[in-house]
């Protein structure tokens, strides 16, 4: 061969390679479903590690006794039938028949029993039950029973909520691992319609589920968390893409199938765009949240809190947060979520209409605020929070505050929030953080609006009226002694500035258009998801 | 020179010790938390607490640092807070992606770089020199994620010839290896080029300089003899220093390419591992980092006596 043949023949090869048809956007079959999740996948103990990603993998893996569907009403799931006593101190409860583990093992009693009392610690509607138990036994293989000291109404939403930990059930061996303690990778034993594919699984990249071909799912149709969760694939990749514009661009390619969470910067490309759906991923939303240290002044008195709420304006921060999409948010004078039996604006007046800033400064006058530096704790690493805490920055020195603007990482204030100290001494007076919507309908397993002291979350609030509101709610045995305990709880916990809500907002999800069955939901549900 | 390379793979046990406590303090010292990241958003304070209990974290320095140092000695990285995994598995997952897109990009680098700046000083003040000098401050000027960006877009995105990201091991197929590669080592070569570009250019302007040159050109050697036998062989010293030095540049570089192209390399597991304080994972990687910069820099010490014979250990 001359060296002009070879030349021309490399040259050939070398262009034919490029202007080859693309494969890489095809490459997948209509059996196998890439999915972009909104963070990385870094373990796979749902009780251990209560981050949502973690949640929402775990769901494909275990199973759960109940599961809430798209009305928040929580519906059988693994169990089969369950009674109660007249007084709601007795709940027992019968599994289906035909449950496996992915080993192969039946799932049993025993193995209820032991995922429930790993659970229990880790959850506030488990240390709810947990601290009226008396016994949590195993009847028979299929039967266990709950025996308490106190009436519990909650028993059944507390099984079946989707906030974290949900409650999913694992092998009794797996179980037996501390609450605290993460089970080990090989542990990772489901009960769900997929098996975790350990030796694909590369944290930071990739984590890949297989159909499970024994899972027995319900015949009714799905629903959220609850009826028949049949996988369509099978197999599920969860391919990490960090960067937003990175991930755009892999779904605009053909190269994954569905994103979990495009910044709203985006989405008008991905609308432009003819392959792409676009839509709201989650009904329920966030509810942004400006969080006070109520241990230390000038904010452990009241009228320094009422001051601040007076003047915060949710447009702000939403226009901050979100952007001039007005579809993706509103002001929320509530601490409950929209569109929810919970949600009441009793209370919530002090937030509506225009704001107050003059009355503000009276109040802060009033409480002999004398300029000291407030300490503002902003995660410049996570976009909405960066942007919440430029609003506060502005806003506190419109009041004449005068302002420690903290800029860290989420990982540190993470720490940070945890310290009682004095701010000057590594405390804290503000940081901000946003609430999933789920979370927020349940005031028993709403971490953020309990006010029980040094008992509460980062805060620490300390209102027996608020609390004396949430007791109600556990209490209620009707919708209507459920609504007035809302309204109670809501009113209160404004008077008392447990927290402000400095808005609602929602989210998109977007996914390629051969991708059909994709539901709106707290979290993604890749049952009765098919792909063409 | 046996006996020098010996003393040298021995020296980089004190280097490597004191990276190792400089690290360690570095993170101990540093603010975060990994139990409150693991315990999320809805945990209590108590939670937390427990959290950080169970993961030793609430230890003192020097038990730590003595328990981790013990199990280095022993080969053993330690086993990720977060994913439970051993972090020299982890490593090993992260290593071909990383060794991968760094041996792309430096050979890359090197195919292009060295010729343009050889042409350039060969051509000094011509359109072509000063081309290649705007080349090179282009490259300097415009960040890796820039260049990633841009590549991506024309590339993948309006002419669909490569992927948009991804990574794809070298045991599934050469062409699906290197579509996955091509764009990344472009993106992350774009300042090596540029760098290694303006030292040879610099270099070569010296040394044709010189008389033996002159002489060379009186014998009545060609261009291409001269400027490729005798210039770039005497001028590759300064050169293979650099390139050596750019490992580093190409390591810091490899962290944002990665993450633009969502490559599951060790750039990407480092910046992960830190914004989790993933401690163990961070120590590993940054021990290894150090150690492959200790044996680079060897290795180019090692290259100077092929390229000058004067130099002798």
């Amino acid at each position: 061969m001359k060296r002009r043949d070879f030349l021309a023949g490399s040259i050939a090869a070398g262009t034919a390679a490029f202007a080859a048809p693309s494969v890489h956007g095809q490459a997948s079959a209509t059996r196998v479903l890439r999915f972009v999740p909104q963070a990385n996948l870094a373990n796979l103990d749902p009780i251990w590690g209560t981050q949502y990603v973690v949640r929402n993998g775990s769901a494909l893996i275990w199973d759960t006794l109940y599961g809430v569907d798209s009305q928040l009403e929580p519906k059988r799931q693994m169990v089969e039938s369950e009674e109660h006593s007249a007084d709601f101190k007795t709940w027992t409860f019968r599994l289906r028949p035909g449950l496996k583990f992915h080993n192969g093992e039946p799932v049993l009693s025993k193995d209820v029993v032991q995922s429930l009392i790993r659970w229990m610690p880790r959850d506030p509607l488990g240390q709810l039950i947990r601290a009226r138990l008396d016994a949590l036994e195993a009847v028979d293989d299929r039967t266990f029973r709950f025996r308490l000291n106190q009436p519990f109404t909650k028993m059944i939403f507390a099984l079946g909520k989707n906030n974290t930990p949900m409650a999913f059930i694992m092998p009794e061996a797996v179980a037996k691992t501390d609450s605290f303690t993460q089970i080990k990778p090989e542990e990772v034993i489901g009960s769900g319609p997929m098996r975790f594919k350990r030796d694909e699984w590369v944290p930071g990249s990739k984590a890949v589920f297989e159909r499970f071909a024994d899972y027995q799912p319900r015949d009714e149709a799905p629903d959220w968390l609850s009826g028949g969760k049949k996988i369509n694939f099978d197999r599920i990749e969860w391919n990490i893409i960090p960067d937003p514009a990175t991930a755009a661009g892999a779904l605009q390619n053909g190269e994954v199938d569905w994103w979990e969470t495009p910044i709203p910067d985006l989405v008008p490309v991905l609308r432009r765009n003819r392959n792409i759906m676009v839509d709201i991923a989650d009904p329920l939303g966030n509810i942004g949240s400006f969080r006070i240290n109520h241990l230390h002044a000038p904010f452990n008195d009241v009228r320094v809190r009422r001051a601040v709420q007076m003047a915060l304006s949710q447009e702000d921060y939403m226009r901050a947060v979100v952007g001039n999409d007005e579809a993706l948010w509103k002001t929320l004078p509530s601490f409950f979520t929209p569109g929810t039996p919970a949600y009441t604006e009793v209370g919530g007046d002090v937030l509506k209409g225009p704001r107050n800033i003059d009355g503000a400064k009276r109040l802060l006058a009033e409480s002999g605020y004398s300029g000291q530096p407030i300490t503002v704790l902003v995660a410049q690493d996570q976009a909405p929070l960066k942007a919440m805490g430029e609003v506060t920055n502005a806003l506190l020195r419109s009041l004449g505050m005068t302002v420690d603007f903290v800029a860290t990482d989420w990982g540190t204030v993470g720490q940070r929030r945890a310290s009682k100290a004095p701010p000057g001494q590594g405390g804290w007076h503000i940081f901000h953080t946003w609430h999933a919507g789920a979370d927020c309908i349940a005031p028993a397993s709403y971490n953020a609006v309990r006010a029980n002291g040094d008992g509460a979350w980062f805060g620490w609030p300390n209102s027996p009226e608020v609390e004396a509101e949430i007791d109600k709610w556990l209490n209620a045995a009707t919708p209507a002694d459920e609504k007035a305990a809302f309204d109670g709880i809501n009113k209160t916990a404004m008077e008392h500035v447990v927290y402000i809500p400095n808005g609602f907002y929602l989210g998109y999800q977007a996914w390629r258009r051969n991708v059909t069955g994709i539901t709106k939901g707290p979290l993604p549900f890749f049952w009765g998801v098919t792909k063409s | 020179m046996l006996a020098y390379i010996a003393r040298r793979v021995l020296a980089t046990i004190p280097v490597m010790l004191i990276v190792a406590f400089f690290v360690f303090s570095l993170l101990y010292l540093a603010p975060g938390d990994p139990a409150a990241v693991i315990a999320g958003d809805q945990a209590t304070p108590q939670d937390v607490e427990r959290i950080r209990a169970s993961l030793g974290l609430d230890r003192p320095f020097v038990v730590r640092f003595t328990e981790w140092l013990w199990r280095i000695v022993q080969g053993d990285l330690g086993v990720s807070i977060f994913t439970n995994l051993p972090v020299s598995h982890m490593i090993a997952q992260r290593i071909e992606p990383t060794t991968s897109l760094m041996l792309i990009t430096i050979v890359l680098a090197i195919c292009i770089a060295v010729p343009m700046g050889v042409v350039a000083a060969w051509k000094a003040g011509s359109w072509i020199d000063r081309a290649v000098m705007a080349f090179a401050v282009f490259g300097f000027s415009v960040p890796v994620f820039v260049t990633g960006y841009v590549l991506a877009y024309i590339f993948a995105l309006q002419l669909d010839w490569l992927p948009v990201q991804g990574y794809t091991p070298l045991s599934e197929g050469f062409w699906p290896f290197l579509e996955n590669l091509i764009l990344p080592a472009i993106a992350l070569g774009s300042i090596y080029i540029a760098l290694i570009a303006r030292i040879t250019r610099a270099t070569m302007l010296e040394v044709l300089a010189q008389d033996y040159i002159r002489t060379a050109k009186a014998k009545g050697l060609g261009s291409r003899g001269i400027l490729f036998l005798h210039a770039l062989k005497n001028a590759a010293v300064p050169i293979s220093t650099v390139i050596g030095i750019g490992i580093a540049l190409l390591i810091g570089g490899a962290v944002v390419t990665e993450s633009v192209f969502a490559i599951p390399g060790l750039g990407r597991l480092t910046v992960d591992a830190i914004l989790r304080r993933d401690y163990p994972v961070i120590q590993g990687v940054v021990l290894l980092f150090s150690f492959v910069y200790v044996l680079v820099n060897l290795a180019i010490d090692l290259l100077y006596t092929v390229f000058d014979p004067r130099i002798r250990y």
